[in-house]
């Protein structure tokens, strides 16, 4: 279990968590779903350590990014795309960590070629990832992600940039993660999709939790669409299926 | 024999072969070196000598080996590792390709420390020189640091308060020498880049420096492959960069300025040598760091060969020669390897 306390961020006089006080399931899917600026990749940022932050983010009574054992992997959003790396180096660096910088195990390289085949990039390996497409990426991303075994990965809008086909594959993808006990916190733009992967859903809303709770009660309360200023409808499909999606608007 | 490569389907990050084959390379471009000049050496004699075998060589041409060519080999060798190196980190700490040691002022600000010897004492203060560019050089990095301030949010900050204190140490070295029109001809000769001060003191001192700068970096350098990412990415690898990057700044600076002090300005070679590793080997890991600074090494041994030899007696400045054969043979490679990928 990450508990999560009074956790506040300020960039220069704007505070753009405040106050933050969630519980996180571990080995569940957690989503963090709001609109743009609700604070939700800053929350990530704070978990991964790269964002100075007042409070506390623990587990087991340990800050969780000063805890050294544990593997936190990271996909952003936007990464950063190194010129002139193989798809094979660029998954090799999630071994960094467990083999030692500079170090390369056979044992490492033979996860790496399965992750490969499980993510669809083997035979791909020597192509460079500048050249890969937007959904070839994410999946190497992801490949990354898991040759580090994690114990914990943060998902930064895995989907955002994929058709619909490849948003279940990499969903899928991520999903696999959950089986090995893998504690999963991801950030989604599409609450459809949250719901159909996610436990747990936290609702973010100007740096605040407007609400938290079991996917199914959050995707149902009255708050979910205040947060979203109205703006939505949650209709139910026969399966019991729950669609998020936005009003028209003119 | 079959090897983890083999069975998992993938090749090595790093094959430490093509490091083994650039220490061999260097070794046999400095023998090559030596021997060359007026007067030629005789390749097994030079081994013998440098081993303290004996059957090596005797009076004159002993002298002229170890008073002369080998300190000005090594020289060449320890500049040019310094350039390469440095601007292989220059380029993965700024994730710009085009990123050259000079970047960040210290060429400028080893230029005016030079002009500032050379104007205010003439050749007295000669022997200076290599003080006065060196502190230049440390002083105009140190200014660029101190303007950006937001080096850490920000790199790229760095490179352009790098090209503003640059643009000032030119000016302000432009003035002295308007004023002073007897120090055109040595400072100009000096950014040219020249190694024939080279004897045994530049290179005790300008040694000890460069070993240290690069002892840090080969050090790191396995680290720096996850400042190609964002920091986060970074983060979950197990790296702080802000920490790494200032590392790698701080001793790729001081190598730079040790290399400008000894040598004068030699462009081209922080540019050329890591493209060219990197190209060959298909390779951008920094865990070729250490293959970079032996050709870099390589490069610079031959260019100063050709300086010496090609125009004889004359002698060419080595900045000319590391351009003129080092620009076209990288535009072949550029071509061929396609480096700069979409």
């Amino acid at each position: 279990m990450i508990k999560v306390e009074d956790l506040t961020v300020r960039l220069g006089t704007k505070s753009v968590l405040s106050d933050i006080s969630v519980e996180i399931e571990s080995g569940k899917w957690t989503c963090l779903v709001g609109p743009n600026g609700a604070g939700k990749t800053t929350f990530l940022k704070a978990l991964l350590g790269s964002q100075p932050y007042s409070g506390s983010i623990t587990d087991g009574g340990l800050e969780v990014f000063k805890n050294h054992d544990r593997n936190v992997a990271f996909v952003p959003q936007h990464p950063q795309i190194p010129i002139g790396m193989s798809v094979s180096e660029y998954v090799m660096l999630g071994r960094s960590k467990r083999d030692g910088w500079g170090n390369e195990s056979s044992a490492s390289r033979k996860l790496v070629a399965e992750i490969l085949k499980l993510t669809g990039l083997f035979g791909m390996q020597g192509q460079y990832v500048s050249q890969l497409s937007g959904g070839e990426m994410q999946r190497a991303l992801i490949a990354r992600a898991l040759v580090q075994e994690p114990t914990l990965i943060l998902l930064d809008e895995p989907t955002s940039a994929l058709d619909l086909h490849h948003q279940i594959a990499v969903l899928n993808n991520i999903e696999l993660l959950k089986d090995r006990g893998v504690t999963i916190i991801s950030t989604m733009h599409d609450i459809t999709l949250a719901a159909m992967y996610a436990e747990k859903i936290i609702v973010m809303q100007e740096g605040r939790v407007l609400l938290s709770g079991s996917s199914d009660s959050v995707i149902h309360s009255p708050e979910l669409k205040s947060a979203f200023e109205n703006r939505i409808n949650v209709y139910t499909l026969e399966s019991g299926r729950p669609v998020i999606v936005a009003k028209k608007e003119r | 024999m079959k090897t983890a490569s083999n069975e998992s389907g993938l090749s090595p990050i790093w094959n430490w072969k093509i490091t083994a084959l650039s220490f061999a390379l260097l070794f046999f471009v400095g023998i090559l070196a030596v021997s060359f000049g007026p007067v030629s050496l005789d390749f097994l004699k030079i081994i013998k000598t440098l081993f303290g075998l004996p059957g090596g060589l005797n009076g004159q041409e002993r002298t002229l080996l170890i008073d002369l060519r080998l300190p000005r080999a090594l020289l060449a060798a320890l500049v040019g590792a310094a350039l390469a190196t440095s601007g292989a980190v220059y380029q993965t700490v700024f994730r710009n390709p085009l990123a050259d040691p000079y970047l960040l002022g210290a060429a400028a600000g080893a230029g005016l420390g030079a002009t500032i010897a050379i104007t205010s004492a003439g050749a007295d203060l000669y022997s200076l020189l290599p003080i006065f560019s060196f502190f230049g050089a440390i002083l105009a990095v140190l200014t660029s640091f101190f303007i950006s301030g937001k080096f850490f949010a920000e790199p790229n900050s760095l490179l352009l308060s790098g090209i503003a204190v640059g643009s000032f140490a030119t000016a302000v070295q432009t003035y002295l020498q308007q004023r002073n029109s007897s120090s055109l001809r040595p400072v100009y000769s000096w950014i040219l880049g020249e190694l024939t001060v080279a004897n045994w003191q530049v290179v005790a001192w300008s040694s000890i420096y460069i070993f240290i700068a690069l002892t840090i970096l080969i050090t790191v350098s396995k680290q720096l492959d996850g400042l190609m990412l964002t920091d986060e990415e970074a983060y979950s690898l197990g790296i702080n960069p802000n920490k790494l990057r200032v590392i790698a700044v701080v001793a790729a600076t001081l190598a730079t300025a040790t290399a400008v002090s000894a040598s004068g300005l030699i462009g081209f070679v922080g540019i050329v040598v890591p493209h060219l590793v990197r190209g060959i080997t298909h390779r951008v890991t920094n865990r070729g760091l250490l293959t970079i600074a032996l050709v870099g090494a390589s490069f610079l041994v031959l260019a100063d060969l050709g300086a010496r030899t090609l125009l004889s007696p004359a002698e060419l400045p080595i900045g000319v020669i590391t351009a003129f054969v080092g620009a076209p043979f990288f535009l072949v490679v550029l071509r061929k390897k396609r480096l700069v990928s979409q």
